[in-house]
């Protein structure tokens, strides 16, 4: 049987950022390795580069050195329309959830099916699914303005999950909520990637957060300190 | 993504801003209401004016005027304009000449008119007389050179006059301008006298036309005033024809075309001859000419619209950058994105340019019942008169021709699309994580 190649793998992954004329190396020398079916953290304080690194996993951005493999796929040599293609096929919960404003709920988890040119009748039925998943059927048809924190965050979650994607990127999910939806939060995460096996990879801040992950990353300054089982 | 879904998302976002897209729209609706108002007026002033002409201007009659130029010497209009620069003048005794130019010729008559002004005891009209020689005038118009009341004598006295039915009675309410067996002073001023003088003399108003409608060259007509060609002669001191009506034995294109050419060639070339083809094909190219120029004027303001679309488009591809990045970091193509936007203008300038048909076809019925409605001697007043040569009646059926629909509805949508483009393709060029990042 043929090993299967690693969902995320980055060898000596550099990224340097133009801050006006000053180049910033958010960077420098990453190498990391996820397999399917793991729940990891990347942990560090602000400016350590893990964002940057989340982005790049996200194929939102190119590295300007080194290698990304995205299911053995190099991100390099993917054209907009095939980033585009690999996008879809992962689910990006931000930090600050973007839901579009205008959709309701369902309709912000149908516009990922949606691009990814699902008929109406299969997207309205998956969407409702999913929203029951997150615990959000009766408040499918509010806007975003209209549901808390948690419940935006749960809809993120359920629209990223639309597309069965190979991993779920989290941006600092508890950065927006209190401490008790956050802990219902991280219940649901450890569900789907337990039940269902969802890979997921986590940035944050917070040590505790990082606790609740199988494995620990470490970054500082563009580096990875440290990269621990937990 | 599906058409249908890029199409309903472009929708959501116009459905957001409802003011701004309507006052978008309502740009687009003004250029194309414009278009289609004004070429469907002149579209329909050209079928009117066609058809009295076709009516007017019998295709078995040729008019020869003296001088080369546009129309001779400025055909029912009085004379006197045009002619070019030759001193030819094409005389009262040519007819005879005429005559024996063709056996295609029937007949032939030479026509004075001058601008005078008719007075009676109250009241004043200006306006064209015309002196024709009444026997041959009504054989060439057996069916229009008909009273309605009074006589036409064959034989006139000098001081005869003949008048259109819409110098009897202009109101057509009973009220009467000039009638039957009046007596009316008609002066002429003499501008070629030193120094120019008014001359006069008493005509006697001996019948007046059946009603004929519409408006015509050479033939009578329902403002016409007709004195015997010998008066004109010697009351405006002229042996000069201003031209002369040539009646043909059969209207075929040949015979038209071979007598044509058999009058200006005797002539040298000094006069010029119009047949009622010509003068339909002039006025077709006239109006193609005035309704590109009209079409232009009104594409100038669906430009202005265009450029607010375009303004709009900036500042909502500003505004909905944050959107824009969400859309790519869910896997939308740059090409998708595009034609999102793309999208809202083509609803927009559907929209657009559905209203403004209907509101431009609106406009042109209007506009045309104003015109209709006015009536004929609007300039009366006092006891100065304006020239009854106003609009004679006529009604002007606006026309909406399959090619102004379309081309409107295709004009509203590509001025869309077209100043669409740029904001449409900066959008698509966004990247995601700076898009992501803008607040």
């Amino acid at each position: 049987m043929m090993p299967m190649a690693p969902v995320v793998e980055a060898i000596d992954l550099k990224k340097t950022y133009m801050l006006g004329k000053v180049p910033v190396q958010a960077l420098r020398d990453a190498n990391l390795r996820v397999e399917s079916g793991e729940f990891l953290a990347i942990l560090g304080p602000s400016g350590s580069g893990k964002s940057t690194m989340l982005n790049l996993i996200g194929a939102l951005d190119k590295p300007t050195e080194g290698k990304l493999l995205i299911e053995g796929v190099d991100i390099s040599t993917l054209n907009d329309n095939q980033l585009a293609d690999l996008r879809r096929r992962v689910g990006f919960v931000f930090q600050f959830f973007n839901l579009i404003p205008r959709l309701t709920a369902r309709d912000n988890v149908e516009l990922s099916m949606s691009i990814a040119g699902m008929s109406r009748e299969e997207r309205r039925k998956h969407a409702e699914e999913l929203l029951e998943t997150v615990g959000l059927k009766d408040r499918m048809n509010h806007k975003p303005a209209e549901l808390s924190g948690g419940e935006q965050q749960r809809v993120a979650i359920a629209r990223a999950l639309a597309n069965s994607p190979r991993f779920l990127l989290m941006d600092e999910p508890t950065g927006n909520i209190d401490s008790k939806t956050a802990s219902e939060m991280m219940r649901l995460i450890k569900r789907l990637n337990e039940e269902k096996g969802v890979t997921i990879i986590m940035v944050t801040h917070d040590q505790r957060l990082a606790r609740e992950a199988k494995r620990i990353v470490q970054m500082f300054d563009g580096v990875i300190t440290s990269d621990v089982m937990n | 993504m599906k058409t249908r879904d890029v199409f309903g998302y472009s929708f959501s976002a116009i459905k957001l801003r409802k003011l701004r897209a309507g006052l978008t729209i309502l740009g687009v609706v003004i250029g194309i209401a414009a278009i289609v108002a004004l070429l469907s007026i002149t579209q329909g002033l050209q079928n009117t004016i066609t058809l009295q002409l076709e009516k007017g201007l019998a295709a078995d009659t040729l008019i020869v005027t003296s001088g080369r130029g546009f129309l001779g010497g400025g055909v029912g209009m009085g004379g006197g304009f045009g002619g070019g620069d030759s001193d030819f003048r094409l005389m009262i005794n040519d007819t005879a000449t005429i005559n024996a130019l063709s056996p295609d010729i029937e007949t032939s008559v030479a026509v004075i008119q001058r601008s005078v002004q008719i007075k009676s005891a109250d009241r004043l009209v200006t306006l064209n007389i015309v002196g024709v020689d009444f026997a041959q005038y009504a054989g060439i118009y057996s069916s229009t050179f008909v009273t309605d009341n009074g006589t036409i004598s064959l034989n006139p006295e000098n001081d005869t006059v003949v008048i259109g039915k819409l110098l009897n009675d202009p109101w057509k309410n009973g009220t009467l301008l000039f009638n039957v067996n009046d007596d009316v002073k008609i002066i002429w001023t003499n501008s070629t006298a030193r120094p120019p003088k008014d001359e006069t003399y008493t005509g006697h108003i001996a019948a007046v036309l059946k009603e004929i409608g519409g408006f015509n060259i050479g033939g009578p007509s329902d403002t016409g005033v007709y004195i015997p060609i010998s008066q004109a002669q010697s009351f405006f001191g002229t042996e000069e024809s201003d031209m002369i009506i040539v009646k043909l034995k059969n209207s075929d294109n040949a015979t038209i075309t071979a007598v044509s050419r058999a009058i200006t060639r005797y002539f040298s070339y000094e006069v010029s001859v119009v047949s009622s083809s010509y003068v339909l094909g002039l006025l077709s190219s006239v109006f193609s000419i005035i309704e590109l120029f009209l079409a232009g004027i009104a594409a100038i303001s669906l430009l202005v619209a265009g450029i607010g679309i375009m303004n709009i488009m900036i500042v909502s591809l500003i505004e909905r950058t944050r959107e824009i990045g969400i859309l790519k970091a869910l896997g939308m193509k740059s090409r998708t994105v595009l034609l999102i936007f793309l999208g809202e203008s083509v609803i927009i300038g559907l929209i657009g340019a559905v209203i403004g048909i209907a509101l431009g076809w609106g406009l042109a019925n209007i506009v045309a019942i104003v015109f209709s409605g006015g009536g004929p001697f609007q300039g009366i007043g006092g006891n100065q008169a304006a020239t009854p040569i106003g609009n004679g009646g006529m009604t002007i059926t606006p026309v909406l021709t399959p090619t102004v629909l379309i081309g409107a509805l295709a004009f509203g949508i590509g001025v869309s699309v077209i100043f669409a483009l740029y904001p449409a393709w900066r959008a698509s060029k966004l990247k995601p994580v700076e898009a992501l990042r803008y607040e």
